[in-house]
């Protein structure tokens, strides 16, 4: 009975572990208090969410999630862009748990697909940054630079 | 012709001055709408009270307009108004109405966009024609369609509207008394922000003061008669959410007959973000 225990809270652990603890998001097309605070108010309603870290003066959001739910990062960049502003960087703080990355091969991580472009073969192990670089993560200028090929619906071009 | 000149030159040694000092800029106009649109599923509600010096009477021209504006989704909005003025004596209900916005192009980079937006008016009212100015936000009856631009640098915000004025007959048997070639006009606004306080931003309940300058003109397509206005603002905002608006609109030059274009501009506004 304990041994079966321990084998399932492994297992949670590691699904819970592969998931997104935290964003950092910086809006754009905003200067005053109201504007961000309009981006505050709206990223606090989706259910996901636990506590949001706003800094008006560098209109940057930190997002922290609540443990074991399924984070949409979709529906948070639709959030910004639903106040009237948009998305110009995105970064996502994800644990891996011993995960080989290879440079443009899709990775599933939990309940999302990573296609990392730009990177070393390496092997990621604990808490890391993933800067997201599909369209509407970041500003149209730096979209346009990478060229990367369209992101298929569920999967995130991705460097670390 | 001197004095005319001296205020000309004081409306643009103003706007310098607006634009020269380092400070980061404000666009939510008090005159004009920007063309940025409000937050999706936000609503906002307003109290517009306009303090007028009739011209040649000791009289104080009065409208008090409540409007609420709605935020349908991130391009699109409408708002409705309801028009009381006290021109029969007695503060008096005179009309309404819907003022709709969509926001067609917008580039945005960091402290800084440039949008593009239609508007639309349509009003009614009931009162007694007066002047030649046509006005669709508590005198005339009639149609308004336009497009603004509004680009926001740092330092500097900078909008500009052009409309076309259609007016028709008011209520209440008030023809529209200057004829049907006189009933068109062009409304072109210059529109200039800045923001004063606080210096550095640090917390959403801090209180913003900005202030505004906006040159309001208009036309008229059949007569060529025109007047320019200047109106400087004063507006705070408070806990990120609401906002009053304190300003002041002077006529600098005019051709046609208005009856009150000096006065006093008073805006009291809340807002409420995820409210449906």
């Amino acid at each position: 009975m304990k041994r079966t225990f321990l084998i399932i809270a492994i297992a949670f652990s590691l699904a819970a572990k592969a998931q997104a603890t935290k964003v950092y998001l910086k809006a754009s097309g905003l200067t005053c208090s109201m504007c961000s605070n309009s981006i505050n108010k709206a990223l606090k309603t989706l259910d996901f969410v636990e506590a949001i870290n706003a800094d008006i003066k560098t209109y940057t959001f930190e997002i922290s999630f609540k443990p074991n739910s399924y984070v949409d990062f979709d529906k948070i960049k639709k959030k910004v862009e639903d106040a009237g502003f948009s998305v110009v960087e995105f970064t996502a703080f994800i644990h891996f748990n011993n995960v080989q990355v290879t440079n443009n091969k899709p990775l599933t991580v939990g309940d999302k697909t990573f296609l990392f472009v730009r990177i070393k073969e390496q092997m990621l192990n604990g808490i890391k940054e993933v800067k997201i670089l599909n369209k509407g993560f970041v500003s149209p200028k730096e979209y346009k630079l990478n060229a990367f090929p369209i992101a298929l619906p569920g999967t995130y071009n991705a460097s670390t | 012709m001197t004095i005319k000149y001296t205020k000309i030159k004081l409306a643009v040694l103003m706007t310098f001055a607006l634009l020269s000092t380092s400070c980061l800029a404000q666009e939510l106009f008090s005159m004009t709408e920007p063309a940025s649109n409000r937050a999706a599923k936000s609503i906002g509600l307003r109290i517009d009270n306009f303090i007028m010096d009739e011209i040649n009477t000791a009289k104080i021209n009065y409208h008090l307009i409540p409007e609420i504006m709605i935020g349908i989704s991130k391009k699109w909005m409408i708002n409705g108004s309801v028009f009381f003025s006290n021109r029969s004596e007695a503060l008096k209900y005179e009309g309404g109405s819907i003022y709709t916005k969509y926001r067609f192009f917008s580039n945005d980079a960091v402290q800084r966009h440039f949008r593009m937006a239609g508007f639309g008016r349509i009003s009614f009212n009931n009162s007694d024609i007066h002047q030649e100015e046509i006005n669709m936000n508590g005198h005339n009856t009639g149609t308004e369609l336009g497009i603004v631009a509004t680009k926001l640098i740092q330092k500097v915000a900078v909008s500009s509207t052009v409309s076309f004025l259609k007016a028709a007959d008011n209520g209440n048997n008030n023809k529209f008394i200057y004829g049907l070639k006189d009933s068109k006009a062009v409304n072109y606004t210059f529109s200039v922000g800045k923001l004063i306080l606080p210096k550095e931003y640090k917390v959403y309940k801090q209180t913003n003061i900005n202030c505004m300058l906006e040159f309001l003109n208009q036309v008229n397509i059949g007569s060529g008669k025109y007047y320019v206005d200047i109106a400087p603002t004063i507006q705070m905002i408070f806990n990120s959410q609401s906002r009053v608006d304190v300003g002041y609109i002077r006529e600098l030059r005019s051709t046609m007959i208005r009856t009150a274009p000096n006065g006093f501009f008073i805006r009291l506004e809340h807002n409420f973000f995820n409210a449906f």
